[in-house]
């Protein structure tokens, strides 16, 4: 009863709120993209960063990314799971301001105090900064993603402590029962329910983790001699990195959930093999990990056995259940194509395609031999910039008020193909064996970042354009319904 | 059992685990006297919580916002008696062990049994979600200590504090896991889904939030 | 928020940060061992005037080393482990300090915490091990068991069994200061070089 007195009282609206959140999605989303680029256009040697300011603009890239595509699939997942459950509108807004500041804390510790150990923080590196960064500036970092983790813990708290008072255990809220067949498969689960689930368990798990070992780091900067089990610290990271960025693509889609069969005019069908998948994919996401860690030799065989497996399957369940379940939705449905629908659905596809050069990655063959080239980068940003950021543009296009608009059309096309282009630069330069860190770059590989650079600007270009047809619509039609 | 003999019972044990030969033997190991005795300190002041749940101070009650104020000096007692100088101080010094005897169940569990009950779901798990991760790391630094942090505990000790830290997180990890996945403690809401709704209302939304959750009670 | 809250607030937070504050010496310390090392810098510490024997059998006191400051570390001859370590670091500090020529010479002494088993015939076998020579380098042990009990207290040696009938103890080197005060607590990890060095550094007034 407290939390609606809370609510009520809060001030801000849910409307408010959530345009909060796609304004902020959408700038910092540029602004990492403007980082990539940067980066892509040093690799392709038309214009020249040194290397040190190249590394803190790839940890800030990095953390940024993975920070905002959480938010994305934050923004996504709680609009929607709103409709089902009882939502804190005030923890919601709070897991925003706690961004924020983490973010502040994260740009200063790389561009005022030059932390560039990546946004993996690999320890003990934080520590052994060859004075390139101090204690303090590696400490931001840390406290930065501690404030982030704190704001995803809450928003991620509020919405469990909803789903329970609905459906009394995480368990029925994933539709475990109906993935068994033990209950009718009407009875199961929203879509948007079960996603959220499935988010919010390994991102709750993901983060006790990412709090503990980000506590280790702290201690270690500042007395270097408590020297933690440096591979344990690194099998903490790579579970709560992993975990944490698979869930942003996990909350994300529920945007082509719900936003394709508001224009198939068809609802999402749930039967046993949906709740099935997301069942697996719950367990999978939470195992599969240790296949960041396949060229770690001191890592136990069994482990890197189970990442490989576990790999080739993890995604499998949900992108199955996603990818047939979009095209029947879509299939002879009379489907009037639009930005948003478009995007939602290449969203679907970018994830499908994405899966396959995951799964040569996390082969321990392939990984010996690939791991270290531009086939890594190729397959993640396959994942998150043409499936999880491609969801998120459908979201905002889809929210996006007079979606008449002639500009529309052509954000989507700069965006999917300057991205496919963007990622098959990546892909092949892997193939290629380009690798992604190396002392000297050799003249023959400049071709893959020249290509590579123009697919990143188009990107650039159309997302600023989806991005600022949504700010003009929502600024221009803030009076009309006000005065409504 | 009547107040009185809660009360009674809650003193004798304080007095019993005060006995000398015990408290030696409850801190003569760095996991015992971190994992037994402290517990059972801040046991104590729960149970002491519970008898005198609803007598305190009305002011004290209302301006324990959310058990707000209460939680934090938990957390501040807690820190305090995780710090291996306070440990050492305790074992080597009669009257700083009389401070723990009276500050873990005055002002951890007794606060803690007040506090609790006063918080909000979103509170609670929030202070789980914390306590969990912190004692393992702890237990990991026990374990990357590169000498011993208390001078009355052999390294060996140490060692085996930190494995039990960490053990006892990740058991109640595992359990907070649990509950929350079948549903305990069972929820008072109808754990009856509520019926499905999707496949929404044709046209875009123009910038309008899907209608929220409403109770059906 | 309710009527009381803030203060009350204030008032957890306010005395839950003074308390810690003052365990930790203001957040600088969390360990018993750093409380006393910031304690005896800041201010030196008398000693007791305890009575001691030597490797040689010599009576002497703590007190005849007015005037000279001195190096002290604590052992027991079986051990095993760091006590022979800081024989060796010992011994090279002794070399060092002697073969300096110039400025204030530094005396050592090894306090022996076991006088069950370490007699003089014990501590004669130790010095020999390790090349000390008295009056400059002295295995001693305190002549009854109150002076041992003072100097434990005085120095603050937490000695515990090792489980294994041997004994675990903090180690440290323990410098003595030309007032005969407790004046520094050195890393007894450091190169002898730097333990020399931050000595002749230290007893420099």
């Amino acid at each position: 009863m407290t939390i609606q007195a809370v609510q009520t009282r809060g001030g801000i609206s849910a409307r408010a709120a959530v345009l909060a959140y796609v304004v902020v999605c959408g700038l910092v989303l540029l602004l990492m993209m403007v980082f990539g680029l940067l980066m892509r256009l040093t690799q392709a040697q038309w214009i020249d960063i040194q290397p040190d300011l190249f590394y803190v603009i790839m940890t800030m890239h990095g953390a940024g990314m993975v920070g905002i595509a959480g938010l994305c699939g934050a923004t996504v997942m709680w609009y929607f799971v709103r409709r089902h459950v009882p939502v804190t509108t005030g923890i919601f807004v709070a897991n925003l301001v706690f961004f924020l500041i983490g973010a502040l804390l994260i740009l200063g510790s790389g561009f005022i105090g030059g932390f560039g150990a990546a946004w993996t923080f690999l320890f003990p590196l934080p520590a052994h900064s060859g004075d390139l960064w101090s204690a303090n500036a590696a400490a931001a970092y840390m406290f930065g993603l501690l404030f982030i983790g704190v704001g995803f813990l809450l928003l991620h708290l509020d919405i469990a402590r909803g789903i329970l008072s609905v459906y009394g255990g995480l368990g029925a809220a994933l539709g475990v029962k109906q993935a068994f067949g033990l209950a009718p498969e009407s009875e199961g689960p929203p879509p948007a329910v079960a996603a959220s689930t499935m988010a919010l368990i390994v991102n709750i798990l993901g983060i006790l983790l990412g709090a503990a070992v980000l506590v280790i780091t702290l201690v270690n900067l500042y007395v270097p001699s408590f020297a933690f089990n440096a591979l344990a610290a690194k099998n903490m990271i790579f579970f709560f990195g992993h975990v944490f960025i698979n869930a942003t693509i996990y909350m994300a889609v529920i945007a082509v959930y719900e936003i394709l069969p508001v224009y198939t005019h068809r609802a999402w069908k749930t039967n046993q093999a949906f709740y099935l998948a997301w069942v697996l994919s719950t367990v999978f996401v939470l195992i599969v990990y240790p296949h960041h860690l396949l060229m770690d030799f001191a890592m136990p065989t069994w482990a890197l056995v189970l990442g490989q497996v576990v790999s080739w399957l993890s995604g499998l369940p949900v992108l199955l259940v996603t990818a047939f379940g979009a095209l029947t939705n879509v299939y002879r449905s009379g489907i009037k194509w639009n930005t948003a629908a478009g995007l939602v659905f290449v969203g679907a596809a970018g994830w499908a395609i994405g899966v396959i050069p995951a799964i040569a990655d996390g082969t321990i063959e392939v990984n010996s031999f690939m791991h270290n080239t531009q086939w890594v980068p190729g397959h993640f940003h396959t994942y998150l910039l043409l499936g999880t950021i491609a969801m998120f543009l459908g979201f905002l296009t889809h929210i996006t008020p007079r979606s008449n608009n002639a500009w529309a059309p052509t954000g989507f096309w700069l965006y999917v193909v300057g991205g496919s282009i963007f990622v098959l630069a990546f892909l092949t330069a892997g193939a290629a064996s380009v690798p992604r860190r190396y002392a000297v770059h050799l003249p023959s590989w400049l071709p893959y970042d020249r290509v590579g650079s123009i697919g990143a600007a188009l990107v650039v270009v159309g997302v600023l354009i989806l991005v600022v047809r949504f700010l003009v619509s929502v600024t221009s039609a803030a009076p009309e319904e006000a005065g409504a | 059992m009547n107040n009185n003999g809660r009360l009674l019972l809650i003193a004798g044990a304080w007095l019993i685990l005060w006995l000398r030969p015990l408290r030696i033997a409850l801190e003569g190991d760095m996991a015992v006297h971190m994992t037994v005795q402290v517990p059972l300190l801040i046991g104590l002041g729960l149970l002491l919580a519970v008898s005198i749940r609803g007598q305190e101070p009305h002011w004290l009650a209302e301006a324990d916002w959310l058990g707000i104020p209460g939680i934090i000096l938990v957390i501040f007692g807690t820190s305090f008696w995780m710090l291996p100088r306070a440990l050492d101080s305790a074992v080597a010094d009669p009257w700083f062990d009389a401070i723990k005897f009276l500050s873990l169940p005055l002002l951890v569990g007794l606060p803690l049994g007040l506090s609790w009950r006063r918080m909000p779901p979103l509170g609670r798990a929030f202070i789980w979600a914390n306590f969990i991760p912190k004692l393992g790391a702890i237990g990991g630094l026990y374990l990357a200590a590169p000498t011993r942090l208390c001078a009355y505990y052999r390294l060996d000790q140490q060692a085996t504090a930190g494995w039990t830290l960490i053990v006892i997180a990740v058991a109640l990890g595992t359990l907070w896991f649990i509950a929350a996945f079948v549903g305990w403690p069972p929820q008072h809401a109808a754990a009856r889904p509520p019926s499905r709704d999707t496949g929404s209302k044709p046209g875009p939304p123009l910038l309008a939030l899907p209608p929220p959750y409403a109770s059906s009670r | 928020m309710t009527r009381g809250f803030l203060p009350l607030l204030a008032l957890v937070v306010t005395a839950g940060v003074a308390a810690l504050a003052w365990e930790t010496e203001g957040f600088r310390v969390v360990t018993s061992a750093g409380a006393r090392q910031l304690d005896i810098e800041r201010r030196p510490r008398p000693l007791p005037d305890v009575r001691l024997f030597d490797q040689d059998g010599h009576a002497f006191s703590l007190g005849d080393y007015k005037g000279r400051p001195v190096l002290v570390d604590f052992i027991y001859t079986r051990c095993p482990t760091i006590c022979s370590a800081l024989g060796d670091d010992f011994h090279r500090v002794m070399d060092l300090a002697s073969g300096s020529g110039s400025g204030p010479q530094i005396d050592l002494l090894s306090i022996s915490f076991d006088p069950v088993n370490d007699d003089r015939e014990a501590l004669k076998l130790y010095g020999d091990r390790y090349g000390a020579t008295a009056p400059h380098w002295r295995i001693a042990a305190p002549a009854d068991a109150s002076g041992l009990a003072a100097l434990l207290q005085s120095f603050g040696v937490v000695v515990i069994p090792d489980g294994m009938g041997g004994f675990i103890h903090n180690s440290a080197v323990y410098l003595v200061d030309a007032h005969g005060r407790l004046a520094r607590l050195l890393d007894p990890d450091a190169p002898p070089q730097l333990l020399a060095q931050q000595a002749v550094k230290a007893s420099v007034p």
